[in-house]
């Protein structure tokens, strides 16, 4: 059995090696070259302060117990730590978690016990479990059972940590309790004004227990029981709204295409103008263009000046039904890294943040994702708010708590999207957790959909009611011809003028509507409906309205007289409307350069008013997803193939050169750095990382060895020298030469390798 | 249930589909606790309201049963966030009542400590309560127990009155068993009040004080006689005007065991105070110098009983009034709660909750009210008037569109399709009407017309002697016209809703020989007339009305 943290290191298997550079991956880059550096490299701050960052409070416990139960006392082992959680039953469970934090190197073991890795101590702070520090000599702790009541009283206080109580004022009968404390031992004096329970005393007074109670497994918040149907049934609300949403931001942009911000991103102004065309406030409408975005649907078209135009994906997208829509949209969402809650919000320099702007993007999103959907998903029918879930979270990270504001934020876009509906993970939303296929996440939303309904009622007072979900032919009719004065189970609209107008105005005449209408209603139409069309289409077609570039008007007939029928000048496009106006096919300023050429003098007229309707859609954008650069950010994907090299590699020692042929294979064999020996300072091969040389000092200090240190003299060369590291801090080293019997100061980046002296 | 009758909307309303089998059930069931928005022919729809939850609760019912009632007649999932809500708008009604305390006399009381101290925390209720007495209750001074309401209702913590009233002198007060004829020609009947009226009463005497709501013509006037004789107090009637104030005794003398000698009126032209006084609104609200000059008369006598006709028009300053007569039982009779001004909290504050609903369509199918058939008539106006009005100022369009000359026409001929009805003529502008009244050789009523020319009229228009009467706006309010069974409105005043069920009310009063009764609107088509005609239409629709629209030119083509 190993008897130091880097010979257990030594002693894992290749499998074993492999897992643990799975767990910690900053071990394998920059590739260390043995596995003394390797060892050293895992019991360094930065990679222990790594790899705890991401453990779950139930492994901090388990640590933190083992560390305060490690200093002094018997061997700990696995029926002491359980006890000392206060969860002597739970051994098995222990057991695996004290197998996943050896896999990581956290802990080790050997035949005394169980040991946390070297470095915890100070990742995890100076009193492990609110516990205070271990002492040589141990105090009399049969004078626990004498106390005064004033003294327990003090006692009590620092038993569950912190183990350091400020000093009473003198002259009180606390102050003499303490005093008394100090005493007999009980307590500890440090500095003048503070005393600190020393950690025998305290683990006496806690029984022999580190942590009051058990905290292996994710706290399960007491949530409001949502049953299924109602999850379904808003998720299902949610999600047709999201997709009517968007589809009516494609539309409104194809229209009108805003412009695109200098620094990236939508304008304040453009921002509510779209909440009001989408009906909803500014937050909601900048989580709908981020997830459209996302989706590839709009884009910045690149030109200058820069505008988000529906792109030629908007196109596919427009064809495909609901719940097909709802699944491209949902899928987009689920891997974006955009922080849509922060629009609105300042950044450091105290810049609105604006939707769509390229600094929303946060590689850590989709990670805490996954982790709020899990979250959602581990309490099933549940409604989580956003306390419940970070109530969770913080369990499962507890040294890297995610900001309330993005976990509201995810849970509120996942309600958006209706991946939660009243607040529990939907159906849907649990296609989504589980499979991302497009196909079976339409389906699960197709589960949940209310039935589509072909037919309106329509009512006397103008009013029509579609009893549950419109199919998408009579989605389109009432979205043309009629207002929507509620949506939800059923959509209830109301025929107006103006909404009956816009129906016209889209080319549908007033017979064909009716009978459209009619067609579509179990009932007949109801008379005031068929006047109110009919009246409307007759008013409708009383005025006419026609594009022209420009015109040109004369108080005088005469002067115009002749143009409009003049051959020459067909390709201006004159149409004579009156004697006195004529309307031109070709722009204001040039029909006013023509009449120049022509010989009439004419003023330019500011515009009177514009052509309704567009002459030619604009083009879409066939262009890809935006701001998603390939493997930006991206983490390395290293395989296991890979790992295993290393790890052979770094058992075969010093890498290229010598020495490696003689590897007798077993584990604990002194590999490459014992056998390549003080050599001379040209001839040192190996050239670990300086993370690696400040591992090395560092274990070197804690277990009190001699290393030969290669550094920069004073005059550029490297010197080569045999040092007892007595102090590492701030930037400086303080060691004892034992050859020249000094003590020396040097600064670490003079430091150019560090090797074990034996 | 997949099956169900009733879908409910996140917005809180709730559509119920008429032709369900089960609709008549899920109907009776919202009927407590959602008020009906508009009744249209297939589908109705109901909203949720805090007044409307809360008005259930002071019925008795609870959260659970609302909600209970949505879910089983609900055809999709109820949204849950609306069920949540139910419970708690509900759960906030009650949790604060006033008492009689022995010894500290009026208190406000509170089950929730919480609650108290956010209501006492509040502006609005600061100077109407006086001492805490402890954790859960405090002592209100007796004169503000009408604003304290009003105040809790705007905090959204509406407090249950279970203070009591004064008992108010006592007065026999019995209905009789025959009517006691008034009119000369009158002839006494046996009668009883209708089923309706009298679960009214009940209701009405059972939750203290509150609003009775009846559409126009179901009876209301009975109904306050019923309160008033199962009161048997002294008793204070407030009307909107002095022709309603007549009729009110006309119908006491009729049906009650009171004498003229017992009934006072206290109006612009007199001031008796009677054992039973009926006063009008006006007179109540008249100022002089700055004061309220007749405000004793709410002193006059220790009323056990004052009743309100007309809730929805109770002009501001007796809302104001109101609030002091918190000890007294209140009456309110009105056909609709919905206010122009939005008060209907008030109402409900200070008059009380509402005791007491029927849907018009309902008792028109008990047979009590004639059913209405409303026809629209569109006339086009000729070339040069709709030049006229094409340019015209916007403020001068209505008047001009309203009064088109061709409207004259368009009377004269449904007239003469209603040869042997009692016709009414009902319009806004004098000089309009007055055209009019010449036309068809018909009296017209204007608001200058005395009080006794008026009654003349009516009587003889209620007796048969003349059958067609121009009117004007004097007309929409309280008068009785049993015989008229067709209106027709050449001109209202910008589309009302208010309006439109009074004037529909005139019509709707119940024949004797059960004929349809008819209401014509004469609308000048493309005008600013037809939009305030689709106000009207809209009103008429939601009200469950058949409603037709045909041109001038088809006239001849009406029945």
């Amino acid at each position: 059995m190993a008897a130091t943290f880097t010979e257990w290191v030594r002693s894992r298997s290749d499998d074993e090696l492999v897992t643990l550079l799975r767990a910690r991956p900053d071990l394998g880059t920059p590739a260390p070259s043995t596995l003394r550096s390797f060892a050293a490299r895992a019991g360094s701050r930065t990679s222990l302060d790594r790899a705890v960052a991401h453990l779950d409070a139930g492994r901090l416990q388990i640590l933190e117990s083992l560390l305060a139960l490690s200093d002094g006392g018997p061997p700990v082992t696995l029926e002491r730590l359980a006890a000392a959680i206060g969860a002597p039953e739970s051994g098995s469970a222990i057991a695996q978690v004290l197998d996943r934090l050896r896999a990581a190197a956290l802990v080790w073991d050997d035949e005394t016990g169980i040991h946390p890795a070297p470095g915890l101590d100070e990742v995890l702070g100076p009193y492990p479990a609110g516990l205070g520090p271990a002492v040589a000599d141990g105090p009399d702790l049969t004078r626990l059972d004498h106390l005064g009541p004033a003294a327990r009283h003090v006692l009590d206080a620092l038993t569950w940590g912190p183990p350091v109580g400020v000093v009473p004022a003198a002259g009180t009968d606390a102050r003499r309790a303490v005093d008394a404390l100090v005493d007999d031992g009980l307590l500890h004096r440090s500095g003048s004004r503070h005393v600190l329970l020393p950690r025998p005393v305290g683990l006496a007074l806690r029984e022999g227990r580190t942590h009051q109670a058990p905290d292996l497994d994710p706290p399960r918040p007491d949530a409001r029981e949502v049953p299924d149907p109602s999850t379904d049934a808003e998720a299902a609300a949610a999600a047709l709204d999201l997709v009517r949403r968007v589809a009516r931001l494609i539309t409104a942009w194809d229209d009108t295409p805003p412009a695109v911000l200098r620094a990236g991103g939508l304008g304040v102004r453009d921002l509510r103008r779209t909440a009001q065309l989408l009906e909803c406030d500014e937050p909601t409408a900048a989580v709908v263009l981020e997830i459209a975005a996302s989706a590839g649907l709009v884009a910045d078209d690149g030109d200058s000046p820069a505008t988000y135009r529906p792109t030629v994906a908007a196109d596919v997208w427009e064809g495909s039904d609901d719940a097909d829509r709802w699944a491209a949209l949902a899928l987009a969402w689920s891997t974006s890294r955009r922080t849509a809650w922060q629009v609105g919000s300042r950044d450091e320099k105290g810049a609105v943040r604006a939707p769509l702007a390229p600094d929303l993007n946060k590689p850590w999103v989709p990670r805490l994702r996954d982790q709020v959907l899990e979250t959602l998903a581990a309490q099933p029918g549940a409604a989580l708010g956003v306390d419940d879930v970070a109530t969770v979270l913080r369990w499962h990270s507890p040294r890297a708590v995610p900001p309330d504001a993005a976990v509201a934020g995810l849970l509120r876009e996942a309600a958006l999207l209706g991946v939660t509906g009243a607040g529990a993970l939907s159906a849907p939303g649990r296609a989504l957790t589980a499979d991302p296929d497009p196909e079976a996440l339409a389906d699960a939303l197709r589960q949940v959909l209310p039935a589509e309904v072909p037919e309106i009622l329509l009512q006397g007072d103008l009013t029509g009611i579609v009893p549950g979900r419109p199919s998408r032919e009579l989605a389109r009719l009432i979205d043309q011809a009629a207002d929507v004065e509620s949506r939800g189970a059923a959509t209830t609209v109301r025929f107006t003028t103006a909404s009956v107008t816009r129906a016209l105005d889209h080319g549908r005449a007033g017979e064909d509507l009716l009978s459209e209408l009619a067609s579509r209603s179990p009932v007949p139409v109801p008379q005031p409906l068929e006047y109110l069309v009919k009246d409307t289409a007759r008013r409708h077609e009383a005025l006419r309205v026609g594009a022209a570039q420009s015109y040109v008007r004369a108080a005088d007939p005469t002067v115009l007289a002749g143009l409009a029928e003049d051959p020459a000048l067909a390709s201006w496009g004159l149409v004579r409307l009156t004697p006195t106006v004529l309307a031109a096919a070709v722009p204001a300023s040039e029909l006013h350069q023509l009449l120049r050429e022509r010989g009439l003098l004419s003023a330019l007229e500011g515009p009177d008013g514009r052509a309704l309707g567009r002459l030619r859609r604009p083009d879409r954008l066939d262009r890809g997803r935006w701001s998603r650069r390939s493997g930006s950010g991206a983490v390395r994907t290293t395989t296991d193939e890979a790992r295993a090299e290393l790890v052979a590699r770094m058992r075969g020692g010093t890498g290229g050169s010598g020495g490696g042929a003689s590897d007798d294979g077993t584990p604990d064999g002194r590999g490459a750095a014992g056998r390549s020996g003080p050599g001379t300072a040209g001839a040192a091969v190996v050239r670990p990382e300086p993370g690696d040389a400040l591992a090395e000092l560092t274990e070197a200090l804690r277990d009190g060895r001699s290393v030969w240190v290669e550094m920069v003299g004073g005059a550029g060369a490297l010197e080569r020298r045999e040092l007892k590291p007595l102090k590492l801090d701030g930037g400086r080293l303080r060691a004892l030469d034992a050859d020249r019997e000094a003590e020396l100061t040097i600064a670490v980046h003079r430091i150019a390798a560090v090797e074990p002296t034996d | 249930m997949p099956d169900g009758s009733l879908i409910v909307q996140s917005d809180k309303s709730i559509l119920l589909e008429v032709d369900h089998p089960r609709a008549e059930e899920a109907r009776r069931a919202i009927a407590s606790f959602a008020e009906l928005e508009r009744a249209p022919e297939h589908i109705h729809t109901y909203r949720l309201t805090n007044l409307g939850l809360w008005n259930a609760r002071a019925a008795g019912h609870d959260a659970e049963q609302v909600v209970d009632t949505l879910i089983e007649h609900s055809r999709y999932p109820v949204p849950h966030a609306l069920l949540v809500d139910v419970a708690e708008t509900m759960g906030r009604y009650g949790r604060l009542t006033l008492h009689s305390h022995p010894t500290h006399g009026l208190v406000l009381e509170s089950t929730d400590a919480a609650v108290l101290a956010e209501v006492l925390k509040s502006k609005r209720t600061k100077g109407l309560v006086g001492d805490r007495i402890d954790d859960s209750s405090v002592v209100v001074h007796p004169s503000e127990r009408g604003n304290l309401k009003q105040a809790l209702v705007k905090l959204g913590w509406p407090a249950e009155d279970l203070a009591g009233y004064v008992d108010g002198e006592a007065h026999a007060i019995d209905l009789r068993p025959t009517t006691n004829p008034v009119y000369p020609g009158e002839e006494a009947a046996d009668w009883t009040p209708r089923p309706y009226q009298q679960q009214a009463v009940d209701g009405f005497f059972h939750g203290g004080s509150g609003v009775v709501v009846l559409p126009c013509g179901a009876g209301k006037t009975i109904v306050g006689a019923g309160a008033m004789a199962e009161s048997k107090t002294t008793t204070l009637i407030l009307v909107t005007n002095t022709v309603s104030a007549r009729q009110w005794r006309d119908e006491l003398v009729r049906r009650t065991s009171l004498t003229e000698d017992e009934i006072g009126e206290y109006s612009g032209s007199r001031k008796e105070i009677r054992p039973v006084t009926i006063a009008t609104y006006q007179v109540l609200t008249t100022k002089r110098k700055g004061v309220y000059s007749h405000l004793e008369l709410l002193d006059a006598r220790d009323w056990g009983l004052i009743v309100y006709d007309e809730v929805h028009l109770l002009p501001a300053p007796i809302f104001r009034m109101t609030a002091d007569l918190q000890a007294r039982r209140r009456l309110g009779l009105t056909a609709t709660l919905v206010r122009e001004d939005g008060r209907e909290d008030e109402v409900f504050s200070l008059i009380g909750p509402k005791r007491y609903d029927a849907p018009w369509k309902d008792i028109e199918a008990q047979g009590y009210i004639a059913p209405a058939d409303c026809v629209e008539v569109r006339l086009t106006l000729p070339e040069h008037e709709r030049m006229v009005y094409a340019t015209a100022e916007p403020e001068d369009k209505y008047r001009l569109a309203a009064c088109a000359p061709g409207k004259n026409r368009v009377v004269e001929r449904i007239v003469a399709d209603h040869t042997d009805d009692q016709v009414l003529v009902i319009g806004q502008y004098i000089d309009q009407l007055e055209e009019l009244a010449a036309h068809l050789d018909a009296p017209l009523i204007t608001g200058s017309t005395t009080v006794r020319e008026r009654q003349r009229l009516f009587s003889a228009f209620r007796s048969g002697e003349i059958s067609r009467l121009v009117v004007s706006k004097v007309a929409n309010f309280s008068i009785d016209l049993p015989e008229a069974s067709v209106a027709v409105q050449v001109s209202g005043s910008f589309g009302s809703r208010q309006e439109e069920a009074q004037r529909l009310g005139r019509v709707m009063r119940p024949k004797q020989d059960g004929r349809t009764a008819h209401f014509y609107a004469v609308v000048a088509r493309d005008t600013v007339d037809q939009d305030f005609a689709a106000h009207r239409q809209r009103f008429l629709a939601e009200q469950g009305y058949a409603y037709r629209i045909v041109d001038a030119e088809d006239l001849d083509a009406v029945p």
